[in-house]
């Protein structure tokens, strides 16, 4: 007779109870290895919606990393079009995309807005990143020399412009002087954050470099890898052949970038460990108050058990190896519940709003994520080891004498 | 002690114990001194309260004494520690309650095996002894059921089987008798004599029954916590020669006032 049969049989023999701790056990798993499916499904698409905005990787000029621009591309990469090609030839990247950050006022001739303008190549602008599902009047800047200009939508406002109204736009270029260029409003963006709608606009690379009188230099190239591809390995790979070919670049990391991405992980643990507590608290309390029933209930057996030899300690893994025998059990019940829960949830087709930061909903989909499952059993079996821990060790102590004649 | 003949196997020496009852402070025992030798077959019978089941527990490491001496086989209770007693109890001793007492959730034969796979016997070995024990108890046919299946007597008899199990050398039974029809009763104290002959294990009962008082060997009587009277072993049909019995400068049984 194993100590885990004998487990299993007491378990048996209280049946009602068992089957509402098992209960508890297998709702609190089920919830664990769904929410843990739930936000594993929303980091993946936070990241991919991350990933898809400002890239994979960033090179830029090593003394962009420590310090900020005091003017327009004070630290500008030269010769992008160069370190462009270079960076395209290695095999895991899918694009390089240059970009050129820079502030300046538009005007519609009466009044003048400041806005935060991006310079880029349109076409794998659009193909790389969401850019395009972002326009919401008109449509996306279509060739790099072009004068389209993209606003945001309360930029658009403030400037009471529509599209295909003209604008003109003044910088000041990286040599001081003040200069300006026209541009013929494409479309209306909305990048769903306010502060940002209000002051965005997006010109093709040509018309920028007009603007800051510059050629070849940008703010930084933007890349994206093959799915697949190691990071890091790619990041090094590029910062060897760049650096031999004389640029003075630093490779940033998506990571490192997205900060709010960052952010919203935490927020999303934050909310998943509160939850999973709650879930433990309440575990913890009803086996708890379980496992003291039965010590309560066996009082007699523990005596007689510890009459012909049993030891305290042999008492105690007596009870602990029920709490685990039924989180365990519990467990496998909770797994059959979240793969059914799972599927049903997935065949609904309820489509989820936009995690913060996403432009679009996703139709639900909820991973099977075995790290979710596997915590969950140590969360089940360590909520129960604690729960029974206090019971057992009492019932290890119980005076015999007492035991034997409790009624 | 082996030069003696036989040793010891249980002694108390000026045992007390009272119970705190609310203020009050009940004696259950007092100054009781007492010895046992191997293979005897000793009721200690007195009125309820009379501290019987007291002095059963004390001297089965169940409770400890609040004063004098128990030894077991020569060793002293009180310096043995909890895990100590326990191996004890499972090695040299074996118990008999009223209540019979299984565990209800392991068949007839579990029971019987439970304290040999305790004691760290293969399953086996538990099996074989629990089988060829039922079937010595009479119950060879009942090994698979369940205790709550089977009537008193049977458990009674899977109970001996149990408290049999480990070869031990003494087996405790406290009021074994109470919960039994008589007919019942006299075939259960019949078959544990037969087994403490058989199998050269001492029994010490605590009872009213004046049935397990006649069967018994040697009597003694406990009145207010007190050894009132000890009828030695004079009955004592496999009891050892009185000489070899004798502790070095002692006189054995003799009530100690
Ligand atoms: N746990 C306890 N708490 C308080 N008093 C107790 C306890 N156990 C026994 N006593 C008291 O100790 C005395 C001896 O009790 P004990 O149970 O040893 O007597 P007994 O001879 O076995 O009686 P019975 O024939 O009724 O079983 C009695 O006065 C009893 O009330
Ligand atoms: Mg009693």
């Amino acid at each position: 007779m194993s100590s885990w049969n004998l487990a299993w049989r007491n378990l048996v023999r209280q049946k009602r109870r068992t089957l509402l701790m098992g209960s508890v056990v297998a709702f609190g798993f089920a919830a664990f290895a769904l929410a843990g499916g739930f936000i594993a499904q929303s980091f993946e698409g936070l990241k991919e919606g991350t990933i898809r905005s400002i890239g994979d990787l960033q090179i830029v000029d090593k003394r962009a990393v420590a310090r900020n621009e005091e003017s327009t591309l004070e630290f500008g990469l030269p010769d992008a079009g160069r370190a462009r090609s270079i960076a395209a030839r290695d095999p895991a990247v899918a694009a390089v995309l240059p970009r050129i950050e820079f502030v300046g006022l538009a005007t519609n001739g009466a009044k003048s807005v400041p806005y935060l303008g991006v310079g880029v190549d349109p076409q794998p602008e659009a193909a790389a990143t969401l850019a395009r599902e972002l326009v919401v009047a008109g449509r996306y800047l279509s060739a790099a020399d072009g004068e389209d200009v993209v606003l945001g939508t309360g930029l658009a406002s403030a400037l009471g412009v529509k599209t295909g109204d003209r604008i003109t736009l003044m910088a000041t270029t990286p040599d001081g002087s003040l200069n300006a260029v026209d541009g013929v409003v494409s479309g209306l963006v909305d990048v769903r954050i306010k502060e940002l709608n209000d002051r965005y606009l997006a010109a093709g690379i040509g018309l920028v470099s007009r603007l800051l009188e510059t050629s070849e230099t940008v703010s930084k190239l933007v890349v994206f890898l093959r799915k697949g591809s190691d990071e890091n390995r790619v990041a090094r790979r590029l910062e060897q052949s760049l650096t031999a070919a004389g640029f003075p670049i630093a490779i940033r990391h998506w990571a490192e970038l997205a900060v709010f991405y960052g952010q919203v992980k935490l927020l999303y643990i934050g909310i998943f460990g509160f939850v999973g507590a709650v879930l433990v608290v309440i575990v913890i309390l009803s086996a708890a108050i379980v496992m003291t029933m039965s010590v309560t209930e066996r009082t007699r057996e523990i005596g007689t058990l510890r009459a012909i030899g049993t030891r305290p300690a042999g008492i105690q893994s007596m009870f602990l190896a029920e709490g685990l025998v039924l989180a365990l059990t519990g467990c496998v019940a909770g797994g059959l519940v979240a793969l059914i829960v799972r599927a049903i949830l997935n065949a609904s087709g309820i489509v989820l709003p936009p995690p913060p930061g996403a432009t679009h909903g996703m139709p639900i989909n909820v991973k099977f994520y075995p790290l979710a499952y596997f915590a969950g059993v140590a969360a089940m079996a360590g909520t129960m080891l604690v729960a029974s821990w206090f019971p057992a060790r009492r019932a290890s102590r119980i005076s015999i004498v007492d035991a034997l004649t409790h009624v | 002690m082996q030069s003696t003949g036989r040793p010891l196997l249980l002694s108390a020496r000026s045992v007390s114990k009272s119970y705190r009852l609310g203020a009050a402070i009940v004696p259950a025992i007092r100054d009781v001194t007492l010895e046992i030798s191997p293979e005897e077959f000793v009721a200690i019978q007195g009125p309820s309260g009379s501290g019987k089941t007291t002095l059963l527990n004390v001297l089965g490491l169940l409770d400890l004494a609040d004063a004098g001496e128990v030894r077991v086989e020569g060793k002293k209770a009180a310096d043995l520690s909890e895990n100590a007693k326990s191996d004890l109890r499972r090695d040299r001793f074996g118990f008999v309650f009223q209540t019979f007492n299984l565990i209800p959730v392991l068949s007839a034969e579990e029971n019987v095996a439970y304290p040999v796979a305790l004691a760290g016997k293969s399953a086996a070995e538990s099996h074989a002894r629990a089988v060829e024990l039922l079937s010595a108890v009479g119950l060879g046919e009942k090994a698979a059921v369940r205790p709550d299946l089977l009537s008193g007597g049977q458990r009674q008899r899977v109970a001996i089987a149990r408290a049999l199990a480990n070869r031990p050398a003494v087996v405790f039974a406290d009021e074994p008798t109470a919960n039994l029809d008589s007919k019942t009763a006299d075939e259960i104290l019949d078959l544990m004599r037969e087994m403490g002959k058989e199998r050269e294990v001492a029994f010490v009962f605590a009872t009213h029954d004046p049935r397990v008082v006649a069967r018994a060997r040697r009597v003694v009587s406990l009145k207010d916590g007190r050894v009132e009277s000890d009828t030695g072993t004079l009955s004592g049909g496999s009891t050892p020669p009185e000489e070899s019995r004798r502790p070095p400068g002692g006189i054995p049984w003799r009530v100690r006032e």
